[in-house]
């Protein structure tokens, strides 16, 4: 028996060696082989990165009012798995009880968080703080369960701004890790969405900051340092040149008229006012909208979104007969005092008959006359007498047919065809100088921007070239505009604005007059071939020297003297009143 | 590999004593710095593990060293005459602790006696070394060995029945490795040795063929691998097939439990063999500890310093993982010095096996080593990962008076059987 004790014996031997070599084998594997592994691995354990939001700039009018700027809200969130456990204890059942929220609805929108890949779901947005209490409280039963606060956007003045502002919404799966910032976009960030949010985001941004800190088993913080690892860059502020108080006033002439306004000041070019009807309210954007409300705003037959400033196109109507006019000046083919065949409410060419608007004629009109009432029948004539390329130089001069260069995506250029466009449209032969008669008076293919018109009025009353529509102080336009003048006589420009002060005094704008104050303008009724006609007003004032000028459009308003002046009258004296006795902000 | 082991009677007689006491010390300077929480520029208020511990494991050690002299001078005779009773009342109280005791996590293996828990599958196993070293050395003059092996296994099988009951698979198993060496060191051929647990084999083969693999190959290369090897073994035709039939059986038997249970049961049975599946429940210890001990690297992160200790990322940092704190603190070095402290133990018991005169001296201390070996092996493969994660403590070192108490006995039986290896 001794002899087999020494082989059963060796036999043990052997395996116990084999078995801690083993061992001794994988120790040396992870201890020396994989060491940095597991140390980063160790380090991640107990190391918090946690990313700071930078707050997103503040929004200013140009006397330094609040229009946007952020709140801090609380959220209350849930870890991702606790939508799929059930149970009358699970956590998600105990949070429904005690903060009563509706049943089917929260588990409908957490479904829908959760098919989005979030790690964590918001179980309440914007929570009130006797809810924020009952997590508080009851904290141990409720592993898991976070009250994290966020910035919100919040726009002080609602739907006002809507269109020069825009707004923004929480990035998209397909945004993530985008963006200038080294580490991109992260889940829960704000985006710009449209208007200015979206054309100035870097602007507005700044960059996430980030912070370590020690933290134990249960994710309780532990170490008495927190490491910056990259300070927070707050987004930078954007001031406006809009004014808040003139923005209120001009929303107020509107009313809930369907159409557009806009307000520049002269001779710089700054927008001071700008409103688009209807719009949407940003802050709908801002806590998440829900599917009703957003399909609601789709199918809104007034396209709240639809930005009507830049976005929409008119026939100009009657104030293109200033366009007429200064193109005839200039080319000597009509001075102030010429007079054609008098106005019997209607022009024959060949066998078709324009009409006049004014059905009974204006009679025996001169040049300056036929503006100071918007005869038709003059224009038919004088239109006559000029090629479609005179018209087309003198409407690009003015600032149609070309974006305006405001910053916003998605403006449109407007059409002025010239004989190339009316060649290329209905072929060499396809078109005759009858097309002239509907260009005069500004309407057939002729398509403009509200945008474009102010521009328009605005080059007419300083006689600058290079006059554009500015919407931003900070930061500001890369290159200011020069003072070149316009290639075109002083004395036209001047008869013109003669022409316009007549307009409002005796024509057809009388019903822009402000108290005190001269305005020149010009009325438009631009046909519609959908509906009603669109209600046209271009002026400024003081009609010497002046310091703004207004375009309003009502869509399917009617007659421009009737409807659309008493706009930019009502805008203009409160825009003069306010001069007069400017409120005193505080900065 | 050639080690010289003393030769001459009592020439190594210092060795085990000195192991001994080096774990001894050992364990006290991890459970120090475990209950100090975390130094450097990171400080903790609360460590987690009481400092209380630390002081309750020097009474044991002190207790310990009491013990293990005692039974080291106790006349072996009286040890193998009191063996029958000790036995019996060992399984008596495994059977009363599966009614009495309170459930503590699904589970019921110990009383609370006030000042200590008394787990009664510690005892037991101590029980167990001595009842099949007293019923084989009875047997060892004759040829019949099929006898004293069944009998022997049914000595073990009760009481490793009785902790499954609990349960308790881990310690269930040292039941199963105590009986299977002390039977091949009785002389069971070990070819007949592995014939039997094949069928067992083949259950864990088709497992992981149902389970990891999600393919019946493993399974079936197994079964090919038996047949050749039975085939070389020379059995009669009838235990080939027998044994053949057995294997498949288990192995079919294992497939349809498998597709009967429901899917958290099947759930809860991966998570058992792959930690990683559930980074939060048990899984959660073996990814904190295998990280624990990969962090410490060749030198450690120096004593005081291990920061998945400090900051309470290892849960049973004080006793069932306390090798990670070592492998953490001490790094590669330091758990190699600790598990050569071990092997000290082991082979040496080894050696006093071997040069033991009468039967139930060897047979015992066989048994000694098997268990050391089981728990150490076992307990450090959990904590590296290399085995699903099943409560066993780490001799000595674990922190527990039941764990320090049987070590103390169990080391005082070899030492004791060492210090008489030239008596006849």
């Amino acid at each position: 028996m001794p002899q087999t004790r020494a082989v059963q014996a060796r036999i043990l031997r052997v395996a116990i060696l084999l078995v801690f070599g083993v061992i001794a084998g994988n120790l040396l594997v992870m201890q020396v082989v994989k060491h940095e592994q597991y140390e980063s691995q160790s380090l991640e354990n107990r190391q918090l990165r946690t990313r700071i939001q930078a707050p997103r700039g503040r929004i200013l009018d140009r006397d330094g009012r609040l229009l946007a700027d952020n709140v801090y809200i609380a959220d209350i969130t849930v870890p991702n798995r606790c939508l799929g456990q059930a149970g009358p204890d699970s956590t998600l059942e105990k949070l429904l009880t005690w903060l009563r929220l509706p049943r089917y609805e929260t588990l409908d929108r957490l479904a829908g968080e959760q098919s989005a890949g979030r790690p964590r779901l918001t179980l309440v947005a914007n929570a009130a703080m006797p809810q924020i209490a009952v997590i508080e409280e009851r904290r141990r039963e409720l592993p898991g369960v976070k009250v994290e606060t966020r910035s919100r956007r919040r726009y002080l003045d609602g739907p006002l701004f809507g269109h020069v502002i825009g707004y923004v919404g929480e990035t998209l799966p397909n945004e993530i890790g985008k963006g200038d910032d080294p580490d991109g976009y992260k889940p829960g960030d704000w985006i710009g969405r449209g208007g200015l949010e979206a054309v100035l985001e870097e602007h507005l941004r700044g960059q996430a900051g980030y912070t370590l800190q020690e933290v134990n088993a249960v994710g309780r913080v532990v170490g008495r340092r927190e490491v910056e690892l990259r300070p927070v860059r707050p987004g930078r502020d954007v001031v406006l040149t809009l004014s808040k108080a003139l923005q209120d006033s001009l929303g107020a002439a509107m009313g809930d008229n369907i159409g557009c306004a806009v307000a520049l000041s002269l001779p710089s070019g700054e927008v001071l006012a700008a409103v688009s009807i209807p719009c949407y309210d940003p802050n709908m954007f801002t806590s998440g909208i829900s599917t009703k409300d957003w399909q609601a705003l789709q199918s809104d037959p007034g396209h709240p979104f639809l930005n009507r400033l830049i976005q929409a196109t008119y026939p100009p109507g009657s104030p293109y007969k200033i366009v007429t006019s200064l193109t005839a000046l200039q080319l000597g083919i009509a001075a102030p005092g010429t007079a054609y065949a008098p106005c019997g409410g209607a022009y024959q060419l060949g066998n078709r008959s324009f009409r006049c608007w004014k059905r009974g004629g204006h009679g025996a009109l001169d040049h300056t006359g036929a503006l100071v009432h918007s005869c038709d029948v003059f224009y038919y004539q004088l239109g006559l007498r000029l090629s479609i390329d005179q018209l087309a130089v003198t409407a690009r001069l003015l600032g149609l047919g070309a974006t305006t260069g405001s910053p916003f995506k998605g403006e449109s250029s407007g059409n002025v065809p010239d004989k190339a466009w009316y060649d290329r449209k209905f072929g060499a032969r396809g078109w005759s100088r009858g097309v002239m008669l509907n260009n005069a008076i500004g309407q057939g293919e002729l398509l403009v921007t509200p945008l474009q018109m102010a521009v328009l009025t605005g080059r007419v009353a300083t006689g600058l070239a290079d006059l554009r529509p500015t919407f931003v102080r900070d930061p500001a336009p890369a290159s200011s505009p020069g003072l070149r003048a316009l290639p075109i006589d002083a004395a036209h420009l001047d008869w013109v604005r003669r022409t316009m002060r007549q307009v409002v005094d005796a024509g057809t704008g009388t019903r822009a007059r402000v108290q005190s104050i001269e305005v020149a303008g010009k009325t438009g009724t631009s046909e519609n071939p959908h509906g009603e006609d669109h209600a046209w007003f271009v002026c400024f004032a003081p009609a010497i020297l002046p310091e703004v000028a207004v375009v309003v459009i009502l869509e399917n308003g009617g007659h421009g003297g009737a409807v659309a002046a008493p706009v930019a009258g009502r805008w203009l004296s409160a825009y003069f009143t306010q001069q007069e006795s400017p409120e005193v902000v505080a900065p | 590999m050639k080690l010289t082991w003393p030769r001459n009677p009592g020439e190594g007689a210092w060795m085990i004593p000195a192991a001994y006491a080096g774990l001894c010390l050992f364990s006290l300077a991890t459970l120090w710095s475990v209950t100090e929480g975390i130094h450097g520029p990171y400080e903790i208020m609360d460590p987690g593990v009481p400092k209380s511990i630390f002081w309750r494991q020097v009474v044991w050690v002190a207790i310990g060293w009491g013990v293990l002299l005692t039974v080291r001078n106790l006349p072996l005779p009286w040890v193998e005459q009191g063996t029958p009773f000790f036995y019996l009342f060992c399984v008596l109280l495994l059977a009363v602790v599966l009614v009495a005791a309170p459930v503590v996590q699904g589970a019921r293996r110990w009383f609370d006696l006030g000042p200590m828990r008394l787990q009664p599958s510690e005892p037991a196993k101590i029980a167990v070394i001595l009842v099949l070293a007293r019923l084989l050395a009875a047997f060892h003059t004759q040829q019949k060995r099929l006898l004293p092996v069944g009998m022997s296994l049914l000595l073990a099988g009760l009481p490793l029945l009785l902790v499954l009951r609990e349960p308790d698979l881990g310690t269930s198993l040292v039941f199963a490795a105590i009986w299977i060496v002390t039977v091949f060191w009785f002389g069971l051929s070990w070819v007949l040795l592995l014939s039997l647990a094949s069928p067992l084999l083949s259950a864990v083969f088709s497992f992981y063929a149902e389970t990891v693999a999600g393919s019946p190959w493993p399974w079936g290369i197994y079964l090919v691998v038996l047949l050749v090897a039975l085939t070389r073994a020379r059995f009669r035709l009838h235990v080939s097939l027998a044994l053949m039939a057995a294997n498949i059986v288990t192995g079919l038997i294992m497939t349809f439990f498998w597709e009967g249970l429901k899917i958290y049961q099947q759930e809860r049975i991966l998570t058992f063999f792959d930690p990683a599946r559930d980074q939060l429940g048990s899984g959660y210890q073996a990814i904190q500890s295998k990280v624990a001990i990969g962090s410490g690297g060749l030198f450690g992160t120096s004593y005081l310093q291990g920061t998945q200790k400090g900051l309470a990322f290892l849960p049973e940092r004080h006793t069932d993982f306390i090798f990670s704190v070592v492998g953490e603190e001490l790094g590669f070095i330091g758990a190699m010095l600790l598990v050569g402290l071990y092997l000290v133990i082991i082979l040496r018991g080894l050696q006093i096996a071997l040069e033991a005169r009468r039967p139930f001296s060897s047979l015992l201390a066989i048994g000694v080593v098997t268990y050391f070996t089981f728990h150490v092996v076992v307990n450090i493969c959990i904590t590296t990962g290399l085995l699903p994660v099943t409560g066993l403590p780490l001799p000595v070192m674990s922190y527990g008076g039941s764990n320090m108490l049987t070590s103390a006995i169990l080391l005082g039986l070899l030492t004791n059987v060492g210090s008489r290896s030239f008596e006849t």
